[in-house]
């Protein structure tokens, strides 16, 4: 025999947000995603301890034997793990292209406006996206690789990038 | 240096021929309380079944179908996880088999490349191809970081967090490399907001200078907010079927190819390659402009996904010479700078040379052939899991000689709750026989370029 049951509602009311044609609820949503850096952890370590790190296909028979950075794992033209490689310091790169961020969405955590730019490096067969903490962004400009060591975000915003001078 | 084979690129082939008979839209609104999305898609369905001028009952068409192909972007935005069951059955086509499609961007042509597909394989006759988004279940700026996690969510998203930014560098490299001024850039938003004028269906319609453009708010630098396409609350679909049942629905078919292309998530992962050449472009065409010191293909300049699903799309179509045999285009117009940088690859000029084709006057209507009649993203919706059905069925309304059917009706207009303009203009294409459109995601990471050709 089932016992016999009283529930009630224990929930949150929604808040209405509009009610004119029609009956329009605010559904709040709260989540923390639990995100693996997985094989490039490596890299993510790195740059709390001021350096960059890349990767590099060693395999003899790899048609193409790349750098690459962003890093990634494994090599996809031989699809063969590759080796992690310290880039040289001071690292420098040159700004293949830029824009300006003004009005970025929600959870932006840089100070705004800013500029966004995407570095050549020396080597490398990707180009590399960044930030430039001072001056002001022109394709060709030198700039130079900084670190967020003293409080890491623990994300790709702890390497920076200022003018060469 | 990636090296493409023969294999990777063999031309696809349909079993048997595609046709698209008919289509249906929704008045697109940045806010869209008054339905649910289902309830927008029936909009939609209503109008392809009862206002096509079909020639069987919207019950005996419904009869036929047995292949549902259906496109939503995120389901962050629609925050229900297998809609395509609630608008399977809430279509009352239950139980065919619907299948969710998603390719960002490039939904609405993945939507309908897969109906085609079932057609062409055999697997059904009729097919329906649906796509919807509903981009107003959060607010703006929410929204905006929503469609960057379409970036790299570990290299690239944190940077910008909006997708102007990722389209952005694409605009300044491409404006310097090819000498582009913002004036041509704003002239494609003045075009396309002043195509959606005409439109009832149109979200962003309007009369701007270049100027206003110009001076319009920035969302990135260089990309003002006038350069931006719309976030939309809306549905489309679209009407596949075989040649026996096309002609026994339609008196005007139209023959459908489509072909996709598709390439890194970033941007700056695009190696260099050699470009794979439209039908009409002679070897030694970009000999000098790839010799240029820096230079990489497709770089930040072009979209390989879309020179590759042009490249399949003519071919199979039997297109030799783009500019010249297609009556219209519908190109993704997300941002100014998307649509001039998609000129090259879907051959309307040889890359390096795009601006030409808004500054010569042929993008425009009477022009050789006219883009976003039909106000495209940036005059008139991109509610992304419905837009590159939206464009196709625009491009079947054209050759099927219906512009004015679907857009002059002060019928239409009034069952959105507008007023059609006095001074409206028909943009019917005199005569269009062949038309192509470019359905895009990401920053080029899919691309379908779908042909569509008068069959009657």
């Amino acid at each position: 025999m089932l016992e016999e049951l009283k529930t009630k509602y224990v929930g949150t009311p929604l808040e209405i947000m509009e009610d004119d044609v029609a009956m329009v609820v605010y559904t709040p949503r709260s989540v923390v995603h639990r995100h693996t850096y997985g094989k490039l952890s490596p890299f993510f370590r790195a740059l709390k301890k001021g350096k960059l790190m890349a990767t590099k296909c060693v395999n003899p028979e790899c048609p193409e034997k790349r750098m690459w950075l962003p890093p990634r794992a494994d090599c996809p033209d031989c699809n063969q793990p590759m080796d992690w490689v310290e880039m040289p310091q001071p690292i420098i790169g040159t700004i293949h292209t830029f824009a300006e961020i003004v009005y970025p969405g929600a959870g932006i955590e840089l100070e705004t406006p800013y500029y966004q730019i995407d570095v050549e490096l020396p080597g490398v067969c990707t180009i590399f996206k960044g930030y430039l903490t001072s001056g002001t962004a022109k394709i060709g400009m030198k700039v130079k690789a900084g670190f967020n060591t003293k409080n890491p975000s623990n994300t790709i915003l702890d390497i920076y990038w200022d003018p060469v001078k | 240096m990636i090296v493409l084979k023969e294999g990777n690129l063999r031309i696809p082939k349909w079993n048997r021929k595609v046709f698209a008979v008919a289509g249906g839209l929704v008045n697109y609104k940045k806010f869209c309380p008054e339905m649910k999305l289902e309830e927008q898609v029936m909009v939609a369905f209503r109008q392809m079944l009862e206002q096509n001028n079909l020639k069987m009952s919207p019950v005996e068409v419904k009869g036929l179908i047995n292949l549902i192909t259906a496109g939503c972007f995120a389901d962050h935005f629609q925050d229900q996880l297998l809609c395509e069951a609630k608008v399977t059955d809430y279509l009352g086509l239950d139980p065919m088999f619907d299948i969710g499609i998603k390719t960002g961007g490039a939904t609405g042509g993945s939507t309908i490349l897969t109906a085609a597909m079932g057609i062409a394989s055999g697997y059904a006759d009729v097919a329906l191809a649906v796509g919807w988004e509903r981009m107003s279940e959060v607010d703006t700026r929410m929204g905006n970081y929503y469609i960057s996690t379409a970036a790299c969510k570990d290299f690239e998203t944190r940077l910008g967090r909006i997708y102007s930014s990722y389209y952005a560098p694409m605009a300044v490299r491409f404006s310097q490399m090819y000498n582009l001024s913002e004036q041509t850039r704003a002239k494609v938003a003045v075009k396309n907001h002043l195509y959606g004028y005409y439109s009832p269906y149109a979200q962003q319609p309007g009369k701007y200078t270049v100027e206003e453009v110009l001076a319009s708010p920035m969302s990135t630098y260089p990309l003002r907010f006038l350069e931006c396409c719309a976030m939309t609350d809306g549905a489309a679909c679209m009407l596949l079927c075989d040649e026996k049942t096309a002609y026994k629905l339609s008196d005007k078919p139209v023959e459908l190819n489509i072909a996709g292309g598709s390439h890194t998530l970033r941007v700056a992962d695009r190696r260099d390659m050699d470009i794979p050449l439209l039908p009409n472009e002679d070897p030694g065409l970009y000999d000098g402009m790839r010799k240029k010191e820096g230079t990489r293909w497709p770089g930040f300049e072009s979209f390989a996904a879309s020179r590759f699903a042009a490249y399949f799309a003519y071919r199979m179509a039997g297109i030799k010479d783009p500019l010249e045999e297609l009556d219209l285009i519908e190109t993704h117009d997300a941002f100014t700078i998307s649509d001039i940088q998609t000129y090259g690859d879907i051959g309307m000029r040889p890359y390096g040379r795009e601006a030409e084709y808004i500054e010569s006057g042929d993008a425009y209507f009477g022009g050789k052939c006219p883009a976003n009649l039909s106000g495209g993203l940036i005059g008139t919706m991109h509610a992304v899991g419905a837009t590159g059905i939206f464009q196709g069925v625009e491009c079947l309304w054209q050759i099927q000689g219906k512009y004015d059917q679907f857009h002059g009706d002060t019928k239409i207009w009034k069952s959105f709750g507008k007023e059609k303009p006095k001074d409206w203009k028909s943009l019917q294409v005199p005569n269009a026989k062949q038309a192509a459109w470019v359905s895009h995601a990401g920053v080029g990471s899919h691309v379908t370029v779908g042909v569509l050709k008068k069959a009657f």
